[in-house]
């Protein structure tokens, strides 16, 4: 965070500029991408759920269609051995209709795909329910712009890790953070989204009318690595003062063929989802 | 222990053979303001016999009894020359005037006299006085040292805004930069757009890119010795400058009835003060301010005291987010001590300090660290006689790194205290060197510094599972933190680990003719601190950590070949020099790895190596109306790290990948132009290869978002890197009683407005959803005009 403030800085204060250039990168082999994430809204029974399957592409590619379709899907509880069976929707979704989450149950994903098994295993982890959801103008990053905030109680006893998501209905992408309660075991924890104005991309900050959907997961520490990698990735690519970029290895492995793993991951969480409209 | 029996050897025998011969010692200095000079030249004319002044401006000559004529000679000063008759010892200080066309006359010198420079055994060695910073053209109107060195073949900086220097292919962390014999820790003020040291408080410095004389140790790349002015001891002079971004201010003045001198020197940014007026940046504050302070005083002939001291801030604020403060402080004592005309000592007593803090509004968090070190030195000179020369001394230094400690930053936080192990360890060092003329040809320089290293108690230690702090996990292919299986407390008394290693340092000049030489070394050494980074650029909030229990030491071998030669009665000078150097135990950082407030940073490092190779290339023209230089290396710096004891492949599945400091090409062509009395021109121009980085080589979609993916480390580079920047210099005729000396500086930084990368980043657009690489530059065109004054 605070190296990313420093490269905002520099180029605030220097004549610094921005502009979008053609580089040529390389391209890798196309590889096969499970997103495979098992919600369990809380107040719902999560028996529907739906796994995503499609192929990776060209850094600068457009082409947006790289579902996968015809693979077998299915996720095996192996505390009671009970097997869901996912159906092909023949658009690159998988679905069921009456999966049976457990907190605390060991979940095996297995997906057959091109006569090459993928497989990945999960716990589903319980979450921390968001206990107040509130707006200010004085928080946030800037004191004048209004931010969205949310409190929630850190269990003391255990480690704790969180995904939180916050999406202004409307935009194009959801804004995600990765929280440790590292520094903050045991606290009341806050966590804030502010948007401020940008002309480029067209983002402009919250107004009364704005609503916003907040959810909370509980995850397990090797999604928590795995999600703040992609996070730090995702908004700091080529930042010099933000750790260097790297492959990240998901958990959808390839028992008989090591090297052709999948991108993604199988997650099984509880998540607590809430909705504020700015006043 | 061979090389010691050597030394003893030569020692006595030499001693033996200086029968019927007298010494000449004494110190020279400057006529105008008595600051002694380091490295002038003392030798009497027609004969062999000869000396050169070491830092403190003493020198010592040993020659048969006999009547000569003694010269003295330094580069911009008037050549002095006396009879004298040497049928006993002889104690004679010397000051030398300034020569009146020293303007236009050499003001580059790469080392010492240039005859002498052909002859010495030391080699891969810069000089720079701070008059040849200050006539080279510098962003933002300040002139600046580290931006200088980073003209020379051999150095380069990693990119606009990164702090730091790196010298052959090697880290930032691997140069041991020392102001008055105190380490500096962070060479930078405004996240390296500044250094440190403000030329008007400095003499000069000294930059040993290899054959690093054994008297210094504890980094593994190259020493930065800068040292400060002692202060004019003949009169009152006030120097100041004022520019867009900062001001400087020094005076300094005799004290104690001539006894002695002093300089203070401040120097501050004033960019904050518009800050508020300018609607983007209204609520930041970036300013840095540094004061300097010597002061000299001689109780005798033959001893004399020192105190210099050094305190520097930055100040970084970011609206309501961030406040960060961070600077170093030094200080040092010391004593020269002339025990006899042939032995020359002096005792240091050093304080050094870096620290940070960080305020954290947003989260509510308060974070604070530093690092501190003690240091005892006694160095001593022995000029045996003409041809032999000793150094010898010993030297202790503790270290107490504060790590990090977390606090709250209100009541309301939701931030727990917490406070990172404190670290405490111990340096010790023998050495002894020497520099010796075996024929008139052929001259050897020799040493061997023992080290030693202490990680001491006073924390407690994590034991893991199968000594494993870092495991692969071969089913996911990455690796992870290791388990904890149980704690070790050492007490303060107890020694956690221990290391020693011998350095041999060896260097061996011969000289082909009167004009050029072939100069050859061998440099081993050893460095027990490492600052932990896992960015390509180095920022302040790093943390430097001391070898133990699972950090080893990193240690070097360098190797380096050299050709030397003088043209045209020393108008021109050549210097060709090739080097390879390896080091081992060089810490690498795992994929994903967190360093930030981690109290178990063995857990995110697997210990690596290094290796760079290059060749230099630097053509000087060093008299007349233009001055000035061409550097080029062409170079290659990689590193790698294997899986050892956490199994596994390594990290970028083992193979070598190249360093972010990694320049194939490197050029840098640097001028001065004396028009007249009232005009200079100076211009620089660089031309190097893109810094290493990693682009993606592919993505995919995951919760909405595209993600990208990568292949190997550093396999891509940026665009390539140039930039020209000119200069010019107005010096108002002015009368002759006059005191008052003023000069107006106009610069232009990037004359031509490269659009130089800092870094490319791949990001999706906000409103199409699609891939796009932006480029970010920090500097456009940038004019300056500052104004100079001396009285």
């Amino acid at each position: 965070m605070y190296r990313s403030l420093i490269f905002i800085a520099l180029s605030l204060i220097f004549s610094s500029c921005e502009d979008v250039i053609d580089v040529d990168v390389n391209t890798a082999e196309p590889r096969l991408v499970i997103e495979a994430s098992l919600d369990w809204e809380k107040g719902t029974t999560g028996s529907e759920q739906t796994i995503k399957l499609s192929m990776s592409s060209p850094y600068f590619s457009t082409d947006t269609d790289t579902s996968v379709t015809g693979a077998l899907v299915t996720v095996t509880n192996m505390n009671n051995n009970t097997i869901f069976s996912f159906t092909d929707e023949n658009n690159g979704t998988y679905s069921i209709n009456n999966f049976e989450p457990i907190i605390g149950d060991t979940y095996q994903l297995t997906v057959v795909y091109n006569g090459e098994t993928y497989q990945a295993t999960e716990t589903l982890i319980a979450s921390t329910s968001i206990k107040e959801i509130n707006e200010s103008i004085e928080g946030g990053f800037d004191d004048e712009l209004p931010e969205v905030n949310i409190y929630f109680d850190d269990p003391i006893d255990e480690e704790n890790y969180y995904l939180i998501s916050f999406y202004e209905i409307g935009d194009m992408f959801p804004f995600f953070a990765d929280v440790s309660d590292e520094f903050v075991n045991g606290n009341e924890v806050y966590y804030f989204f502010e948007k401020e104005e940008d002309e480029d991309t067209n983002m402009s900050p919250f107004e009364a009318g704005d609503t916003v959907e907040v959810k909370l997961y509980g995850i397990s520490e090797q999604y928590y690595s795995f999600m703040r990698l992609l996070i730090e990735q995702y908004y700091n690519s080529g930042n010099p003062f933000a750790s260097n970029a790297a492959l990240i290895k998901g958990n959808c492995i390839n028992p008989t063929n090591p090297e052709n793993y999948a991108f993604g991951y199988f997650r099984v969480t509880e998540v607590d989802v809430v909705s504020y409209t700015f006043e | 222990m061979k090389h010691l029996t050597l030394i003893i050897v030569l020692f006595t025998s030499f001693t033996c053979l200086s029968q019927e011969k007298f010494s000449i010692s004494g110190t020279i200095t400057d006529a105008n303001n008595g600051e002694t000079l380091l490295g002038a030249t003392v030798y009497l004319k027609n004969t062999n016999f000869g000396a050169t002044t070491n830092e403190y401006g003493f020198f010592s000559l040993t020659a048969p009894e006999g009547d000569y004529a003694l010269v003295i000679s330094y580069v911009g000063y008037q050549t002095f020359s006396q009879n004298i008759q040497l049928y006993a010892d002889k104690k004679l200080d010397f000051e030398l005037q300034e020569s009146a066309t020293s303007l236009d006359e050499v003001v580059i010198i790469a080392e010492e006299s240039e005859v002498v420079n052909i002859k010495k055994p030391q080699m891969s060695v810069s000089k720079l006085n701070a008059q040849t910073i200050k006539e080279m053209p510098a962003v933002l109107g300040e002139v600046d040292v580290i931006k200088s060195i980073q003209m020379l073949p051999g150095v380069t900086s990693n990119g606009e805004g990164s702090a730091g220097f790196h010298v052959r292919g090697g880290a930032a962390d691997q140069n041991l930069v020392l102001l008055d014999e105190a380490i500096i820790y962070n060479t930078s003020h405004f996240f390296g757009f500044f250094s440190v040291f403000n030329t008007d408080a400095i003499k000069n410095i000294k930059l040993y890119k290899g054959d690093i004389p054994a008297k210094f140790g504890g980094r593994v790349s190259s020493v930065l010795d800068v040292r400060q002015k002692d202060g004019n001891n003949k009169e009152f002079e006030l120097n100041g400058g004022v520019g867009l971004i900062s001001s400087r201010l020094t005076a300094e003045s005799p004290i104690f009835k001539d006894k002695g001198s002093f300089l203070i020197s401040g120097r501050a940014s004033y960019a904050h003060l518009f800050m508020p007026f300018i609607e983007e940046v209204k609520d930041d504050k970036i300013s840095f301010y540094d004061l300097n302070l010597k002061t000299n005083f001689e109780l005798n002939e033959k001893n004399k005291l020192y105190l210099s001291g050094y305190f520097g801030r930055d100040v970084f604020n970011l609206s309501s987010l961030i406040e960060n403060t961070y600077g170093n402080a030094t200080g040092n004592l010391r004593w020269n001590h002339v025990i006899s005309d042939k032995l020359f000592s002096n005792l240091s007593f050093i304080y050094s300090k870096y620290d940070y803090n960080i305020v954290l509004d947003f989260i509510e968090l308060d974070w604070e660290a530093d690092i501190v070190n003690y240091n005892i030195k006694y160095d001593l000179g022995y000029f045996v006689n003409n041809d032999l020369t000793f150094d010898f001394g010993v030297s202790a230094l503790t270290y107490n790194v504060n790590p990090g400690e977390i606090r709250p930053s209100t009541e309301t936080s939701s931030i727990n205290a917490l406070k990172l192990d404190e670290k405490r360890a111990f340096e010790g060092a023998i050495y002894a060197s020497a520099e010796h003329k075996i024929t008139e040809k052929l001259a050897l320089n020799y040493g061997l510094r023992l080290s030693s290293f202490s990680r001491l108690g006073g924390q407690t230690m994590t034991n893991y599972l199968n000594n494993q702090p870092v495991v692969y996990n071969s089913e996911l292919g990455i690796y992870e933190r290791g388990e904890a299986e149980s704690e070790t407390t050492y007490s303060k008394s107890e020694t956690i680990k221990s290391f020693a290693n011998l350095e041999p340092r060896f260097g061996i000049s011969y000289q082909l003719n009167k004009l050029s030489s072939l100069k050859a070394s061998y440099t081993r050494s050893a460095q027990y601190l490492h600052l932990l980074s896992n960015t390509s650029s180095v920022t302040p909030l790093d943390v430097w950590t001391p070898s133990g229990q699972y950090i080893k030491p990193q240690l070097s071998n360098q190797y380096a070949l050299g050709y030397y030669k003088n043209f045209n009665e020393n108008t021109f000078t050549l210097e060709l020099e090739t080097y390879f150097k390896e080091v081992d135990n060089r810490i690498d950082y795992i994929d994903g790895s967190d360093l930030i407030g981690n109290n178990n940073i063995e857990t995110e490092i697997l210990s690596g190596e290094a290796r760079s190779y290059g060749l230099e290339l630097l053509f000087r023209k060093n008299k007349g109306a233009f001055t000035g230089w061409l550097a080029y290396t062409l170079s290659k710096s990689e590193q790698r790290a294997l899986g050892g004891n956490a199994g596994g492949p390594g990290i970028n599945n083992g193979n070598w990948y190249n360093t972010y400091y990694d320049r194939t090409h490197d050029i840098s062509l640097t001028g001065s132009y004396k028009l007249n009395d009232k005009w200079r021109f100076s211009s620089n121009f660089v031309f190097q290869t893109g810094r290493p980085v990693t682009y993606p080589n592919g993505q995919y979609n995951y919760e909405g978002l595209s993600i990208a993916t990568y292949a190997n480390r550093n396999e891509n580079r940026l665009p390539t890197y140039h930039r020209l920047d000119i200069s010019a210099t107005l010096t108002p005729k002015r009368k002759a009683d006059k005191r008052w000396k003023g000069e107006w500086v106009f610069g232009i930084y990037n004359l031509y407005d490269r659009r130089n990368a800092a870094s490319v980043s791949f990001s999706q657009n906000n409103q199409t959803g699609l891939n796009e690489a932006s480029r970010i530059s920090i500097f456009g065109r940038i004019p300056s005009v500052t104004y100079n004054f001396k009285f």
